[in-house]
């Protein structure tokens, strides 16, 4: 027995709760991510994916509102973001607050004014979504159809793209997301199983060739 | 004549009440245990510690962790999904989990009651020592895309204290949770691999269920392996069922293959039938030994059996002492050979039940179990051999071939030619040269890991397992105990702030503490404080929409939280991990455990528990390897003593002198096999040396055998091989086991057997070729 504590594996492992718990089911995330993904599905969803695919840099601002049931008005808050086919994603809140973001294959780092990009603890926490978000850069849908049903309205100059969660668990989170776009995506709506809501805005998206000198540092530290 | 027939009845009297005996004792099936801990010697008295131990190793014995893998994810997903439904349906499990069942409801209001009681260390400190800080953090959170999805919302926790005991929850290695199926998958080696665990209904000492669990996963290996999928399984139950197989298998080879080889001999050297007979009183010896057993301890350990099916051997020697007088007995009459013998067999029945006892007083249950086990059986076998096989062979004439007393002949004369050239000093001194020389290159080795013969597959299996997932339990863990809760809280604090560091060394990969999910009283109540001067620091948090009078309110219902005590915290869902840790109330205060993954050096954990009061490490495994090195030296003491005992025994029969030459002979023989030993570059292991103190025990009677002579040197020296080739079918065997232990044993005792043989003809006094003559 005691020689077999020592390489039997099977005491001490976490409860499921607590991976939940460490597991951050972050939805905007997702939707960054489905900003670049080529969804391969039906006809239709191909058109959407390669045209979203096209761009190699989009930039531009956002407005996100949180609705919450409790009150009265939505937290507001604006920034600009840069979305970069080969590096990730820059997210750069200016209000009510200062603080810059960014997403890359390495994990979700903080802008931290003294020691400048910190990577955000529970790296191993958001593999899976790293794993997705690299998935979806390669071209590779298949993960996002596993946890959602999807659904495309309109046509290339206005759609609208449903997500509906698939699996008991993800549906006790979300109800639902819709992503309304053109050219590029132009909103994306996130409604929560619990009655609280959030909306992020894109507003004047402009798909450029290459990134800033600046950007490409920021992507680069 | 009279008591030629009473000594059969009696006898049989005996044997049926015994039989009756043991039909009871079998009436509610086998009573065998296959538990190993059974085996090795309580170490601690401490109540306390026992209980501590038996919690931590019963997942060991009832839960099995599996990983079935594929390179595609959902085919992975698919197969765990179909086996978990599989095992459910079996009805050997208690609970098969695959996937995450998060109850979110449940988890949402132990958050939000424990507030104050769940906060981590480090957020507890932010809001006593820099609200502000604490503040805009916060604010930072609200607004923050990427700190994730939080499982209580904003509204009913404003100041974001449920978000802060997500964060702090602990890191679990390398698995995650598949958001849309809810299957826990770790990725490894181009594969993915979800897992699955399975809590059995009974446990590993259960006898039939380890062999149910694993027929069960090598039925779930093909299925998968159909899919093109792959099984990695980890469990206690698999090493028990693996142990089982080998026993029973052992037995077979061992007991069956020492009766096979007894009884070929028997016929082929008394070429009678009826001889067989002589294998009577090892079967009741085989019964009296069972039954003592199990009346003693209550039940046998299949180890015990695996040992004790050598007694086969020295059982026949019983008999075969006066059958093998019939080659110079003539005509053979079974009483007046069985009156011829008497002394001898009973003094070979007392120096073996010496031995045999001596293992007794090792701090071993296991070996206990033997020397209970052996003497009952040989006193069973020497009552048959001496008061019912006579009976039964009274009319038999043996009529014995003569090439085996040709045999003995041949090689008493190869020893005269010997002695003639080189005389017994010289040899003694080359023998002890060559004792020497073997003793100079013996290592010892022990460790309680020769007691289980682990399959490699399985333990390769267990380790990847704990590659793949990151989990890695160690059998090492802290007692920490304390007159109160708030006493133990503080204690484990302590300790772990001495661990935080091991981990950020990478010493350690990581631990479970009470201390990380509840706090104490007193803690409590400075976090409600804090709360109550946060007012002060709140204005950012209103600055960006948040109203006055929610958090005002929020205030309010935080202060109002009652305090929550250790169980209370546990009994929520978020409390699964640490339950096996807490232990409750004990006779002195309350004890809880911290349990430890991941360690590269066990030395290290000493040094964290030194002077910290009421924190103890529990370390069963060192503990037992140094048990096991301080038996060897009472191991050699209690053989030493054995010594004094049976030359004071054969002080009687033999004088000082006789006596002494009897009992030097058998330890010379011992010092020879160590010394083989030493050129066999086999180590000595505690084991090895029980099996010399056995041999020693053994070799009396061939030296008692020799010195006595009864029938001539030649069949003197007939009856010792016939004895000795009997026992070494039977140990010579155990050397083939799969366990380590058990092998070191059978190598030791065949080895000591040998030389035993060779040296015994020394015991006959200088005198002796005359009465050679005379037979």
């Amino acid at each position: 027995m005691l020689a077999r504590s020592q390489t039997c594996a099977t005491r001490s492992y976490a409860s499921p709760t607590s991976w939940l718990l460490q597991k951050k089911i972050s939805a905007f995330y997702l939707l960054a991510l489905l900003c670049l993904s080529p969804l391969a599905h039906a006809f239709d969803l191909q058109q959407l994916s390669d045209q979203l695919a096209k761009p190699v840099v989009v930039r531009g601002d956002f407005i996100q509102e949180k609705h919450l049931r409790a009150l009265p008005q939505p937290l507001i808050s604006k920034g600009h973001f840069v979305l970069a086919k080969e590096f990730g994603l820059l997210w750069l809140l200016s209000s009510p607050l200062k603080q810059d973001y960014r997403i890359s294959p390495a994990g979700i780092a903080r802008r931290d004014a003294a020691n400048g990009w910190q990577l955000l603890p529970n790296k191993s926490a958001g593999a899976e979504q790293n794993r997705l978000f690299l998935a979806v850069l390669q071209g590779d849908s298949s993960g996002l159809q596993r946890d959602f049903d999807l659904q495309l309205k309109g046509d290339a100059k206005a759609w609208q793209l449903t997500l509906t969660p698939r699996s008991m668990l993800l549906q006790q989170v979300f109800k639902q997301i819709n992503i309304d776009g053109g050219q590029l995506v132009q909103r994306i709506e996130l409604l929560e199983t619990q009655g609280d809501s959030t909306l992020l805005k894109m507003i004047d998206s402009q798909s450029v060739p290459a990134l800033s000198d600046a950007e490409r540092k920021d992507f680069a530290d | 004549m009279q008591i030629e027939r009473l000594l059969p009845r009696l006898f049989l009297i005996l044997l049926l009440a015994v039989l009756a005996l043991a039909g009871w004792q079998w009436r509610d099936g086998a009573p065998l245990s296959a538990n190993l801990m059974e085996l090795v010697p309580g170490t601690s008295p401490d109540p306390l510690e026992l209980r501590a131990e038996q919690r931590m190793q019963e997942p060991l014995n009832r839960e099995m962790l599996v990983l079935v893998g594929h390179t595609d994810r959902q085919q992975a997903i698919a197969l765990a999904k179909q086996l978990g439904e599989q095992w459910q349906a079996s009805g050997l499990f208690e609970k098969v989990q695959w996937n995450l069942q998060a109850d979110l409801p449940a988890l949402r209001t132990q958050l939000l009651q424990g507030r104050l009681a769940m906060l981590p260390a480090a957020d507890r400190a932010q809001l006593l020592n820099d609200p502000q800080a604490f503040v805009q953090q916060r604010v930072q959170s609200l607004f923050d895309p990427f700190t994730g999805f939080s499982l209580v919302p904003s509204q009913d926790d404003w100041l974001g204290l449920t978000g802060r005991i997500q964060n702090g929850m602990p890191q679990h290695g390398a698995v995650q949770p598949d958001i849309g199926s809810g299957a826990l998958i770790a990725d490894a080696d181009g594969k993915s691999w979800v897992l699955l665990r399975a809590r059995t209904q009974g446990n590993a000492f259960d006898m039939q269920l380890p062999l149910h669990v694993a027929d069960l996963l090598s039925a779930a290996r093909q299925q998968a392996a159909q899919a093109n999928g792959q099984l990695l399984a980890a469990s206690g139950l698999l090493y028990a069922a693996d142990g089982q197989r080998q026993a029973s298998r052992e037995i077979t080879w061992v007991g069956g293959g020492a009766t096979v080889g007894i009884l070929l001999l028997l016929l082929l050297a008394f070429r009678r039938w009826r001889v067989l007979l002589a294998f009577v009183p090892v079967l009741v010896g085989m019964l009296f030994g069972a039954v003592t057993c199990v009346a003693f301890f209550g039940h046998m350990h299949v180890m015990t059996l695996v040992l004790g099916s050598s007694l086969i051997g020295v059982a026949v020697d019983y008999p075969l002492h006066y059958l093998s007088k019939s080659w110079s007995l003539k005509p053979w009459r079974s009483w007046p050979a069985l009156r011829l013998t008497l002394p001898g067999l009973s003094l070979s029945l007392a120096t073996s039940c010496i031995g045999y006892l001596a293992l007794a007083w090792t701090p071993f249950p296991a070996l206990t179990q033997i020397a209970v086990f052996s003497a009952a059986g040989l006193v069973g076998a020497y009552l048959t051999a001496v008061c019912l096989l006579p009976a039964l062979l009274n009319n038999t004439e043996l009529r014995p071939a003569q090439w085996p007393l040709d045999l003995a002949e041949r090689m008493l004369a190869c020893r005269e030619a010997l002695l003639r050239r080189v005389n017994t000093p010289i040899l003694l001194a080359l023998l002890l040269m060559f004792c020497a020389a073997g003793l100079w290159q013996l290592t010892t080795k022990n460790d309680i890991r020769q007691w289980v013969s682990a399959p490699a597959a399985l333990t390769d299996e267990a380790r990847t397992i704990a590659r793949i997932t990151g989990f890695q339990p160690t059998s090492q863990f802290f007692l920490v105990r304390g007159k109160d809760q708030q006493q133990l809280l503080e204690r484990q604090a302590a300790l772990t702030q001495r661990l935080d560091p091991l981990v950020g060394l990478e010493e350690l990969k990581g631990y479970l503490s009470l201390n990380q999910l509840a706090t104490s009283a007193a803690e409590q109540s400075a976090v409600r404080e804090a709360l109550g001067q946060l007012a002060k620091h709140w204005q950012p948090l209103i600055n960006v929409g948040v109203p006055a009078a929610a958090l005002q309110a929020e205030l309010t219902q935080l202060q109002a939280l009652p305090p929550q005590d250790i169980s209370a915290v546990l009994a929520g869902p978020l409390g699964e991990p640490w339950r096996t840790l807490w232990l409750g109330e004990t006779e002195d205060g309350v004890a809880g455990l911290v349990s430890l993954q991941g360690l590269n050096d066990p030395a290290l954990l000493r040094l964290q528990a030194q002077d910290l009061p009421g924190v103890q490490l529990v370390d069963r495994l060192g503990q037992l390897n140094s048990v096991f090195a301080a038996t060897q030296i009472s191991a050699a003491e209690l053989k030493l003593l054995s010594c004094v005992l049976i030359v004071l025994l054969l002080v009687a029969p033999f004088g000082f002198g006789g006596a002494l030459r009897i009992v030097a002979l058998p330890l010379l023989a011992a010092l020879c096999s160590l010394a083989s030993l030493g050129w066999l570059g086999q180590p000595l292991t505690l084991f090895s040396l029980f099996g010399l103190l056995l041999v020693t025990a053994i070799s009396v009677d061939y030296a008692i055998l020799m010195r006595e002579q009864i029938g001539g040197a030649a069949v003197s020296l007939l009856g010792t091989l016939l004895a000795a080739v009997t026992t070494w079918l039977s140990f010579g065997l155990l050397a083939v086991s799969g366990t380590p232990a058990i092998s070191n044993f059978g190598l030791s005792v065949s080895l000591g057997l040998a030389f035993s043989f060779m040296l015994a003809p020394w015991a006959a006094s200088r005198r002796k070729p005359e009465s050679e003559v005379a037979s």
